[in-house]
């Protein structure tokens, strides 16, 4: 596979099928994002609040592409899994810092599949009463969703395969690749 | 039409915790409703047949009771572990159903669909279980 000469270790290579957007390509499409919400939020200081830790990359890059003043904070829950599902319902592990009642709320997301996630985060902020609160997300496969949640900024369509790069991981690994790649099948498959 | 003549079964559950008393066709559906539970999703279980044939005396002769239905989201879910030769007769179950019934939004999620779900939530048991022999052979 033809990766990004020096930026990715051969160990990380051997697992990967295909580059599906390359690092040139997210950087260009972050940059739009940022010059669009920095047009829409003008005279604002919206508060962005990722949930971690997939945005984090997302997140840090947005945030530099933005050129309004603004806030960030983050927030963490526990996913469904097998050491999680006993005690029945999402956690918080780490609630905001920043209260934002009456304030304008932009949630930045790396990516959205089924939706759960999401509408539950959601569900949480609205119930403290932000003036305002939209959702951007750089990655979305529709094609499981569950949940139909407007999603004002969006970055790219992906095609409902194993992608890992660029925040999103597989098993906590992949997420510092540069670019989003297909997982060999292999991979997952045999649970590695 | 036959939108007016859906038949309409009590509903089953709306949190599988709560209700232990659903019983699932599939441990798949099990798995599924654990999921939608744990994100607090309200759901409930083959609350309606759709009918999808009758015959010349007006009897119905054929019916689809898809497995979930979101409430909220004014969704039908179906579930599927066949292998993909073997669902002949459910898609066309589903295309007949956006014949009859338009404005019913469904969605099937297929077995390959289902398995990487579970890997999704690092369920490699239950995904094992979609592509186990069992699942395959079972026409739901």
């Amino acid at each position: 596979m033809n990766t990004e000469p020096g930026k990715v270790n051969q160990v990380l290579e051997n697992d990967l099928s295909e580059i599906l957007i390359s690092s040139e390509q997210i950087k260009n499409r972050v940059n739009e994002l940022g010059k669009a919400i920095s047009q829409d939020y003008s005279g604002k200081t919206p508060l962005m609040i990722g949930v971690l830790k997939g945005v984090l990359i997302f997140m840090a890059d947005l945030l530099r592409a933005i050129s309004i003043p603004l806030e960030v904070d983050f927030m963490a829950v526990t996913s469904y899994s097998p050491e999680t599902r006993a005690r029945g319902v999402v956690r918080l592990i780490k609630d905001l810092e920043i209260p934002i009642s009456g304030r304008d709320v932009l949630f930045v997301e790396d990516v959205v599949d089924t939706g759960l996630t999401l509408n539950y985060l959601l569900h949480t902020l609205k119930s403290q009463h932000p003036a305002s609160l939209e959702v951007c997300v750089l990655f979305n496969k529709s094609k499981h969703r569950l949940i139909d949640i407007p999603l004002k900024y969006k970055g790219f369509d992906l095609p409902d395969r194993f992608v890992v790069g660029y925040g999103l991981d597989y098993r906590e690994h992949y997420r510092n690749l540069p670019f989003v790649a297909l997982l060999k099948p292999e991979i997952f498959q045999s649970g590695k | 039409m036959p939108q007016n003549s859906q038949e309409t079964k009590p509903k089953q559950s709306h949190k599988e915790e709560k209700h232990p008393s659903t019983r699932f066709a599939h441990s798949s559906e099990q798995t599924f409703a654990r999921i939608l539970d744990y994100y607090e999703i309200e759901w409930e279980y083959e609350p309606k047949t759709f009918p999808l044939e009758w015959d010349v005396e007006g009897n119905v002769v054929e019916a689809f009771a898809p497995d979930f239905y979101l409430p909220d989201q004014d969704l039908y879910i179906e579930l599927t572990t066949l292998r993909p030769q073997l669902t002949t007769r459910k898609n066309r179950k589903i295309r007949r159903m956006h014949e009859l019934y338009p404005d019913v939004h469904i969605k099937l999620f297929k077995r390959r669909d289902l398995h990487n779900l579970m890997v999704k939530y690092g369920l490699d048991q239950e995904a094992k279980q979609i592509t186990g022999t069992q699942a395959q052979n079972r026409q739901a």
